[in-house]
């Protein structure tokens, strides 16, 4: 059975169909790669998963309960958790501080959290920064960081939105190995990402929206091959960093 | 070694009327604490929880008037009336947090500025219950017996352990806060709301209960505010200025910490009592002024920068 079944799925902001009867499954232990050029309403498909947007049609249904109509938090307590596009970590605060907020959904006592915040900072490779606030971090620490506050959530099913968007080839590499390592964990994660050589590498799957809609939903060496999806990516406005 | 400061404080602040005799002074302490204690509960939900309340008068005011009505109109002695009317402040609350917190920054303190004043209004226009302008008086304190001896009320004495009482209520319950996870919890949804949310914090729940918890000691000490003076109306205790000084308390003192407050306390009354006289209406800019000259060169508050300079999280 499916982890997370999305069906029929479809919100409009007045004109513009951002996502228009989006249909996916994803299996647990997956990665799934949600690829697809500028405006394609990846970000507005997470959003309406992760519950910061209602659907106007269409189910969500996670673990067989479905979600739609559930707050961002009761979604997270169910056993999603989310990065977001644009980094939006707990600026002041440190980068304990920020993991321990993650860790405090499953355990109530401040020792606890901090222990388990400890061993996610590890794991992601902030291990000897955690005594800096998050604010002063680079971007690449950041998006590390968003990432570790989400497992922190001990998630059943993680939700990554463009984790190398804005990092340079190096720190690309190494996000890479990171999700890697994520998938060697058997964490399920849907993963929207603009850089298709790191995606193409990972992902089981990758299913591709354009203008909102489903176009591919195959491995990722059928998709790169698929006719629409290459379309999609030079034709019309050609989306030059998208292809590369 | 915290600990242990801790406690003397504690003595220290209880030991002050058998060490002090002008009543002055008594008046001025007592001013000073009920002061810290407002500016402590407006610290619980401005400074944690970064929501700014323009409008906490209003608990005040519910405080006071709860103390008055059941002590008046159903014969209960004030002391009881002062406990249930900090119940009643935060229960008032609940309705209000539940709207006003679906509503995101300069919304939610635009709102309470005018639950405020539609409180100020009922009260003045209520008169069956609340007896409208004219306010409400008591003439004499009834009797109380604390171990046995009578308490005297017209000494300063019973009115500023009531207070130091309260005071160290407000400031244990933020000390304790910010040790629990409700209080990482606040800070969280102050940074980031929806970052807050993605960690599966109820961002509406946790507000609300920081307004009630905030509220009830507003209230608590709008009951003491209507026993000290005895004497209260709609616009001495619903007034918008009493809304604006508990900001400026908890903005001087130090936003999110717990002692903050009181220094603010001591610096808003010593402002109040130096330029009052001299300059009466006009001594409120310069609450605006000392308030304008704080946010610019002093963020963080007096003892926010102490807590800095010393390397202490306050």
């Amino acid at each position: 059975m499916a982890l997370l079944e999305v069906s029929g799925l479809t919100r409009h902001f007045g004109g513009v169909r951002a996502v228009t009867d989006l249909s996916f499954t994803v299996a647990e232990g997956e990665i799934l790669g949600l690829i697809g050029p500028n405006g394609a309403g990846k970000t507005t498909a997470f959003n309406l998963i992760a519950g910061y947007l209602r659907p106007m049609a269409g189910r969500i249904v996670f673990a067989g309960r479905d979600l739609v109509g559930l707050k961002p938090h009761a979604v997270t307590k169910r056993g999603i958790a989310r990065t977001f596009q644009i980094v939006k970590p707990f600026r002041k605060l440190d980068v304990l501080e920020n993991v321990v907020l993650g860790a405090f959904l499953r355990r109530r006592g401040r020792r606890e959290a901090e222990a388990e915040a400890r061993l996610v900072l590890d794991k992601v490779g902030l291990g000897a920064k955690i005594g800096v606030p998050a604010a002063d971090l680079t971007l690449a620490e950041q998006k590390r960081l968003e990432i570790a506050r989400a497992l922190a959530t001990r998630p059943r099913l993680l939700l990554l939105d463009e984790p190398m968007g804005g990092l340079n080839p190096t720190e690309i590499d190494q996000a890479s190995l990171l999700v890697q390592r994520l998938r060697e964990d058997g964490i399920t994660i849907v993963w929207v990402e603009h850089v298709l050589k790191a995606i193409m590498k990972v992902s089981h799957r990758v299913v591709v929206i354009h203008h909102g809609e489903k176009i591919a939903d195959a491995t990722p060496e059928a998709v790169v091959q698929d006719p629409a999806v290459i379309a999609a990516y030079l034709g019309g406005a050609r989306d030059g960093h998208a292809a590369a | 070694m915290t600990r242990g400061l801790v406690a003397l404080a504690i003595v220290a602040l209880f030991a002050v009327p058998w060490l002090v005799t002008n009543t002055f002074f008594m008046h001025l302490a007592i001013m000073v604490l009920m002061w810290t204690a407002l500016g402590a509960a407006w610290n619980l939900l401005g400074g944690f929880a970064g929501q700014v309340s323009f409008g906490h008068a209003a608990f005040l005011g519910v405080g006071a008037y709860a103390t008055m009505i059941f002590h008046l109109k159903l014969g209960l002695a004030p002391w009881y009336g002062l406990v249930l009317g900090g119940v009643i402040g935060a229960l008032v609350s609940l309705p209000i947090g539940f709207i006003c917190f679906r509503l995101r920054g300069p919304y939610f303190s635009l709102a309470t500025l005018a639950v405020a004043e539609i409180i100020r209004i009922i009260a003045i226009n209520w008169e069956t219950l609340t007896d409208g302008p004219v306010g409400m008086l008591i003439t004499t304190l009834p009797e109380l017996r604390v171990l046995g001896q009578p308490v005297d009320w017209e000494s300063k004495t019973p009115f500023y352990v009531m207070i130091a009482t309260i005071v160290v209520a407000v400031i244990g319950a933020t000390w304790a806060i910010t040790r629990l996870r409700f209080g990482a919890y606040l800070l969280a949804i102050r940074e980031d709301p929806d970052s807050a949310e993605a960690v599966g914090i109820d961002t509406v729940r946790t507000n609300v209960t920081a307004l009630a918890l905030s509220a009830f000691f507003t209230a608590l000490t709008g009951g003491f505010y209507a026993i000290y003076f005895r004497y209260i109306d709609p616009d001495a205790v619903f007034s918008i200025a009493l809304s604006v000084e508990m900001v400026f308390i908890a903005v001087v003192g130090g936003l999110a910490t717990a002692a903050g407050p009181l220094i603010g306390a001591v610096f808003l009354v010593t402002l109040a009592e130096v330029f009052r006289e001299r300059f009466q209406v006009w001594h409120l800019i310069f609450y605006g002024l000392f308030m304008m000259l704080t946010i610019r060169y002093l963020p963080e508050g007096i003892w926010g920068r102490i807590g800095l300079l010393l390397g202490r999280r306050g």
